[in-house]
This record gives C-alpha cells, structure tokens and sequence, in this order.
C-alpha cells in the first residue's frame, strides 16, 4: 500500500473522493486541516494550500471546497472506527491516533466534570468536534544515520534530547534513532530500548504491535502516560535506553531522574527553539542546569523538515553546526508545489 | 391408486406440520446463539474496551455459526476501512444471513442494534446492549414458554389436515 492509499483510508466517503483526486503520493504531507464551514487545507512541507472540489490545489478561496460539521462529525466517527467509546481518554486529551501512527488533533467544545466548590473541574470529554488536525506519520528509516556518530561516545549512545517547534521532525528522527540504537552496527552493538509510546506516534502500536521499525531490541509500552510508563517499563523490562516523545511536565522529569539514577541512556524530544528556550522554562531548565542529557540536538524545518541545526554537548559545548543559525517560520499560504 | 395418494397426503401435510415446528425449534436455537455472541460482544467492549471490529471479531470467534460470521464479516469490513458507515456494513451483512428462520421482528430489532452501536460513549453502549438483549430474553421466553404447545399444534394440524384433505378428495 502506497502512502497515498495509507492516508485516503483513513477519510470516509466524499472526503476520501477529493482528497484521491489530489496529484501526487501525499509523501510529502505534513497535516490535512479541517474545520466545520472552513476550506479543506493541507500543509506540504512549508506551505499550506486549500483544495477545490475536484481535488486541485488552489490559491483562491472562493474555489476552495468548504468542509461541513457534519463532515467532520463522520469524519471523527469513522477515524475511530465507530468506537469512539474506546477512545475516551484520547478524546478528553484531545487527539487520536491512528492505523499507521498518524495523529488527529481535536478540538470543540470541551466538556467540564463538574465538582462542587472546585470552581472549574477537569475535561471530561469533547463534544461538537468541529475542527481536525491530520498530522501524518512519516518514517523514515536511516534519517538518523548520519546523526548518530555525533551522539554516541566510544560506541555508547549517550542521553539525547531533541529540541524543536512543531513539525520539524522531532519524532520521525527519534523513531529511526531507537532502531539504530536497538539494532546495533559495524561498529556499535544493539541495545535494549524501552519505549514509552504515549500517543502510539512512535511505534503506531495495532493490538501491540508495533508497525513502524523500532528496532529488534526494542520493547514498547502504547498508549501510557509517559512518567509511569517509563517507571514500568524500567522495573520490568531492564532497559539499556528509554525513549519517550515529547516531555515537559514534572511528573515527566520525577520519572527520567529515576531513569538517570537506574544508569538508564535517555532519548527524549520536547518543544522548542533552543536550549536558550528550554531555560526559560522552569522544569525543563532544571534537565539543563543538572545535566541530565549528554546531548542536545537543535532541529529545523529549513530546507526540509529535519534539518540538523545545531548539536550540543553535556556542558552545551557545540558539537556541530552554527550557533547564529535560527529555524525561521515561513509558511507561504497559497503557494502550491504539488 | 387411492390408498398411495391418500398416504403420501397424510405424509405431506404431517412432514409440513413437522417443518413449522422445527422452524420454531431453530429460531428458538438461533436467538439462543445470538444472545451468547452478544454477551460476548458486551464482555469485549465494557471489560476489555474493544473497538467495535476488534470486539464482533473475537465474539464472532468465540461464539461460531451463522451470527459468528456476521459478526467476523462485519469485523472484518470495518477493518478494512473502505469508507462505508458501520450502520451499512451491518444492514449488508445481516442481509446475507437472512436465509435463517427468524422472524421480520427479530432481523428489525438485530439492524436496529447495528444502528445504534458504537454510538457516544461506553455506558452507551451498555444501555444499548442491555436494551437488545433484554428483547432477545423476551422473545426467547415467549418462544420457550409456547414451545411445546405450538409445535404439538403444527404437528397435529399437519396430520389432520392431511386426514381431511384426504377424505375431502376421496
């Protein structure tokens, strides 16, 4: 199956119609947007473009094909597979993730759990979902490659943290790292990689098991929070390396101090621009000032998603490329180049 | 000449008395198998919270006959993500076994189940099921309750029918 045809069965009916008249083979996708009485928009690496009826990529609105509530609302129902029931609390996050570990954002009328005298309660769940965010999955196998001499010390893989902004391959880099890693090389033997895989984007677990390539070394635990995931996943499965995606909150660095102490390598990916950045953030300052990571690697979406900026070392010494250089945000609207 | 024709009559309309209340046995039998594939389904979505394909596929499994199939088949094209709405995949493929003998009320009330399944949230789904299923109890206990009664009824109208055609033609 094609990554076109990957991503058409995941839209029902007449969306599925549009998008199959679409030119080219969706490798190059990054998000399908819809939102209820809004144009159809996908995101092609730094440009966005709407779509008319017919599938064309165009640049006026007014050709644009409007998605419907009701559109969405099948959409939604059918991405679930008609359960969305077991899917509440990726609901009440906020996101699905589906067949092929692509991830849908949702967003709509968050419903509140009400508690007396608590002013307002936690979110129960979302209703009137009324806008879609289709981020597809891309592996990549071998993106890492050239990447990993620079993250390992005599043959060691050391404990790396990736720092982007959205979309710029935080994840795709991470996924062919943890196969490297538990795969081994010429020069390198496999280790042991626990993987706690939150929002099933890494491994896109299907009944457990994984359909991307982690690697032969590689145990993961889908769909669990990622601070008690990592504390199971190293009292049960003794892993050599645990790698998770997208920390940030102080239940996730309680869980990789414990990694750290258990002599745990950590690969980890958080959102940022720089280690300037993740300073500012009290939490993820706190990994910075103690040294938790031996690495830390700077992403950009310039020229592709990706790009290699910058690599540090433990005392944020530059390991590779330039400091001045910054991950700029230039989205065309309207610009098409399928 | 008489005699023959009058015996195979006899026969005929016995054998046909004897059909209707094997068809009542069988309906009988077949809700029975139906409610099983049922509980079954109800265990997988509220216990193991089992997407709609993943839980008819392994009650489908467990349970077997012509409702297992159902169920595998509906399973089987939800999996396969062609684009058409649960609802429909249902109402096909419960048409494909509607050879069986049941009766108009009892495919109503199994279409009506494909359409509101998988709607909102788990205790929907509970409510939904226990809804079904409470109807499946009813029918097999007006079933099992006149059982005896009616299939003696079929049995002696046949052969009686069969004495009085008999006589009416000689």
């Amino acid at each position: 199956m094609d990554k076109k045809e990957e991503i058409l069965r995941l839209f029902p009916g007449k969306l599925r119609e549009i998008l199959g008249q679409v030119p080219g083979n969706f490798e190059d996708i990054q998000e399908i947007r819809l939102r209820a009485g809004r144009p159809l928009l996908l995101v092609k690496g730094n440009e966005e473009f709407f779509l008319s009826l017919s599938g064309k990529p165009v640049t006026a609105i007014d050709r644009a094909v409007s998605i419907t509530a009701s559109q969405i609302r099948e959409t939604v129902e059918y991405m679930g597979s008609y359960s969305l029931y077991a899917f509440e609390e990726e609901v009440r996050r906020g996101f699905l993730t589906l067949q092929g570990g692509h991830r849908v954002g949702l967003a709509g009328q968050a419903v509140l759990e009400s508690r007396p005298g608590a002013g307002y309660g936690q979110i129960k769940t979302l209703k009137y979902i009324s806008f879609l965010n289709v981020r597809i999955a891309h592996e990549k196998k071998g993106c890492a490659s050239k990447l990993l001499p620079l993250l390992q010390d005599s043959g060691k893989i050391q404990s790396t943290l990736f720092i982007s902004p959205p979309r710029c391959g935080k994840t795709t880099i991470l996924r062919d790292l943890i196969r490297l890693v538990s795969d081994g090389g010429p020069s390198f033997s496999g280790m042991t990689v626990g993987v706690v895989d939150e929002r099933s984007e890494l491994g896109a677990c299907c009944q457990g098991i994984p359909q991307n390539d982690l690697g032969m070394r590689t145990d993961v635990l889908d769909c669990c929070p990622k601070a008690d995931g990592m504390m199971m996943l190293i009292k049960t499965m003794a892993p050599q390396v645990v790698a998770v995606d997208e920390i940030g909150s102080e239940e996730d660095f309680r869980a990789i101090e414990y990694a750290r102490s258990c002599g745990c390598r950590l690969l980890a990916t958080v959102h940022g621009d720089s280690i300037e950045d993740l300073k500012e953030k009290p939490i993820l300052k706190r990994l910075v000032e103690e040294k938790t990571f031996s690495r830390y690697v700077v992403l950009g979406n310039l020229p592709l998603p990706g790009t290699v900026l910058q690599v540090y070392g433990r005392d944020q010494s530059l390991l590779y490329g330039n400091p001045a250089e910054k991950r700029t945000e230039k989205r065309l609207a309207g610009r098409i180049s399928l | 000449m008489k005699a023959v024709g009058a015996v195979c009559l006899i026969l005929g309309a016995s054998g046909f008395g004897w059909h209707l209340a094997s068809l009542w046995k069988q309906r009988l039998a077949l809700l029975g198998s139906l409610r099983q594939l049922v509980y079954f389904l109800k265990g997988e979505i509220l216990y193991s919270h089992a997407t709609l394909a993943e839980g008819l596929s392994q009650a489908g499994r467990k349970g077997g006959g012509p409702f297992g199939e159902l169920f595998l088949e509906a399973a089987r094209r939800l999996e396969q993500r062609d684009g058409t709405p649960f609802s429909q995949i249902w109402q096909e493929e419960a048409g494909k076994v509607k050879n069986l003998p049941l009766a108009k009320e009892d495919w109503e009330k199994l279409e009506a189940l494909g359409s509101s399944l998988g709607y909102l949230d788990i205790s929907m789904q509970e409510r939904t099921i226990l809804l079904y299923l409470e109807q499946l109890d009813e029918t097999i206990r007006f079933l099992k309750e006149h059982s005896r009664e009616r299939c003696r009824l079929y049995m002696s109208l046949g052969v009686m029918g069969g004495l009085f055609l008999t006589i009416a033609l000689l």
